[in-house]
């Protein structure tokens, strides 16, 4: 096991991470501020790249490209939100409806194609996994970076205003916030559309980086975020009050996901057993608050 | 204080249980010349067999000693491909084995440098999302073997052994895009033969079963492509298509051997193998890869299932073999 071939590696799984980070504040929206399990985000995780990809295929501007992937999220939002408040569909039972149906139309999106390929060489690409270790603006990592900061603003700017102020409401206490004259359901449905509008962004970079798409892309997507939204609360749990500071601490959570898992790698584990080890790593940051009730609780005691 | 020591026996707990995974794969460090790294696509048993194949091909060429392969399974994960992918471009290996169409793209998206050999992969130019060059080669890092069965001759195939069918039901699964683009051509030539033709979509194992039964009900004739789930899922479709006296022809061998009467197959070792000379003429003869045209399977075999053309009542050619 040489180090330096971690170390090496490193800057891959850093931009990974903050992908996925970029999907894990999708998640964060939510399952923490809105108190809603929303499993849309495995379809609309391929939905934002299929979009992007078919469209920058089709010679569309990329940025153009990317607003519609996004835009393409947010309907994907607005339908589970229509499934849970309109028609009373319990929210997880709303996601798992609208993840089932996105599969068809991800993959009419893809004009039936169930992968595409997008290649740096022949198209216009905002990020590749090509510029990992390049040092300069086309770096992955250096427009991750940009890009969840500039997310991170608009999302602390939004939350502070009167209609964000209401989705946290919302969140936290639902009849509550309905006594104070907030209309929780469309509270829901702007919630569920910014998380799925971020997710799918979270997708469109992902699917340049990677240079492909894929309709199976998102499936088991929402254990990454829930993975990072923990990892982050376990970690940064005590020192970050901020909500901006949560935010940022939900992507380094992702990070440190890939992180472990490239660790995980290079420690030479045979990678047929990767799942059960994620699946393993959450099941310990879950149980970490728990022990630490347990422990304090016992020292006092003592 | 509490917190950094909880936070630290988390940390040592994460990494006990992955030095307890941590197995045999990276024990023989002895002292090699070349390193292939492999990443292949998910469980299967015909990328299994072309790995294999790939592996064989090289050491018997180059020798045991003078070739270190790093094999990494994605799980059918594509964020564990991007992964894997990224290990194996810093580790700086000498090529890269793509098992199938993900790792594929993750490769060539990472690296312009390091060849790229792929394998089981049907469609090239529409895996990179670039047409091939005059010379069948990609013009880039990347080459590799092609599984896409003669497909012209199994529709000549399906013409031979059911002369009186007059649909022919073609089940696959939406997901793959291999089994969409084998479907979208084997259209092409069943049109030509005048035999009519309904696709039959499934989207994962949990429909395989009610998707096989209405095709049966409405096509005289099955025709499965080189479907992963498909071959996956042989014994259900086995317990619809046989009651209900419906023939399967598949694109591939272990689907045949499953729940099919006949089969035109090419072997996924074989494929390997011949992705593993490619390979040996990068490494050892400086071979330029983004010369090297896409290479397709040699000599495929007919094949039959005896017991299932037994049970339907199904007389085969003699230059069939049975599996």
């Amino acid at each position: 096991m040489n180090i330096g071939s971690l170390i090496s590696a490193l800057p891959g799984a850093v931009a990974q991470g903050l992908i996925w980070g970029i999907m894990a504040i999708g998640v964060y929206l939510t399952y923490k501020v809105l108190d809603i399990a929303d499993l849309t985000v495995d379809g609309t995780m391929a939905t934002g790249g299929a979009v992007c990809v078919m469209m920058l295929l089709n010679g569309a501007n990329l940025w153009l490209a990317i607003l519609c992937a996004v835009l393409a999220g947010m309907i994907a939002g607005l339908v589970t939100g229509i499934f849970h408040t309109a028609m009373g569909i319990p929210a997880i039972l709303a996601g798992i409806l609208t993840q089932l149906s996105l599969y068809s139309v991800n993959l009419a999106i893809m004009g039936f194609k169930a992968n595409q390929g997008i290649n740096f060489r022949t198209t216009r690409i905002l990020i590749s996994s090509r510029n990992v270790k390049v040092i300069g603006f086309e770096n992955p990592i250096f427009i991750m970076i940009i890009v969840t900061a500039l997310l991170i603003g608009v999302l602390y700017w939004f939350f502070g205003t009167e209609l964000g102020a209401s989705l946290r409401a919302t969140g936290s206490n639902e009849h509550m916030a309905r006594a104070q004259g907030i209309n929780v359901n469309v509270s829901k449905i702007i919630g569920l559309m910014i998380s799925n509008g971020i997710v799918a962004l979270s997708s469109a970079l992902y699917s340049q980086y990677q240079g492909a798409v894929d309709v199976n892309m998102g499936r088991g997507g929402i254990v990454i975020g829930l993975a990072a939204v923990i990892i982050s609360s376990v970690i940064f749990g005590k020192i970050f009050h901020n909500f901006a500071l949560k935010l940022m601490g939900v992507s380094l959570g992702a990070v440190i996901y890939y992180i472990v898992i490239q660790i995980v790698l290079w420690m030479g584990l045979n990678t047929n057993m990767l799942k059960l080890l994620s699946a393993l790593v959450v099941a310990v940051f879950l149980a970490i608050p728990y022990w630490k009730g347990k422990f304090t609780k016992g020292a006092r005691h003592a | 204080m509490k917190k950094t020591l909880i936070i630290c026996l988390a940390l040592i707990m994460c990494l006990t249980c992955s030095t307890v995974f941590a197995g045999g794969s990276s024990e023989k460090a002895a002292k090699t010349t070349y390193n292939v790294g492999i990443c292949q696509f998910v469980q299967h048993v015909a990328l299994d067999a072309a790995t294999q194949g790939f592996e064989d091909a090289i050491i018997e060429a180059l020798g045991k000693d003078n070739v270190k392969f790093n094999y990494q399974n994605a799980s059918a994960d594509m964020a564990t491909v991007t992964t894997i992918i990224n290990s194996l471009v810093s580790d700086k290996v000498d090529l890269i084995l793509a098992n199938a169409t993900p790792p594929l793209q993750s490769a060539a998206s990472a690296t312009d440098t390091i060849p790229i050999l792929g394998t089981s992969i049907t469609d090239y130019a529409t895996a990179l999302g670039m047409p091939l060059d005059g010379t069948g080669a990609t013009g880039i890092n990347v080459s590799g073997a092609c599984d896409l069965a003669p497909l012209d001759k199994q529709a000549d195939m399906i013409k031979e052994l059911f002369p009186n069918a007059k649909t022919v039901g073609l089940l696959y699964c939406s997901a793959e895009a291999n089994s969409i683009y084998q479907i979208t051509e084997m259209e092409k030539y069943l049109d030509k033969l005048g035999i009519k033709h309904t696709r039959y979509a499934f989207t994962d194992s949990n429909d395989v079963a009610s998707v096989t039964q209405s095709a049966c009900s409405a096509c005289d004739v099955i025709y499965i492509p080189t479907d992963n789930t498909a071959a996956s899922c042989t014994e259900a479709i086995r317990n619809v298509v046989e009651p209900a006296k419906v023939p399967v022809v598949a694109g591939e061998e272990g689907i045949c051997s499953g729940c099919g009467v006949a089969t035109l197959t090419i072997s996924y070792y074989d494929l390997g193998y011949t992705t593993g000379k490619m390979a040996v003429q990068i490494l050892a003869n400086g071979a330029d890869v983004s010369k090297m045209p896409i290479e397709y399977a040699a000599n495929p075999i007919k094949k039959y299932n005896a017991e299932l053309c037994k049970s339907l009542g199904i007389s085969i050619p003699s230059d069939y073999t049975a599996i």
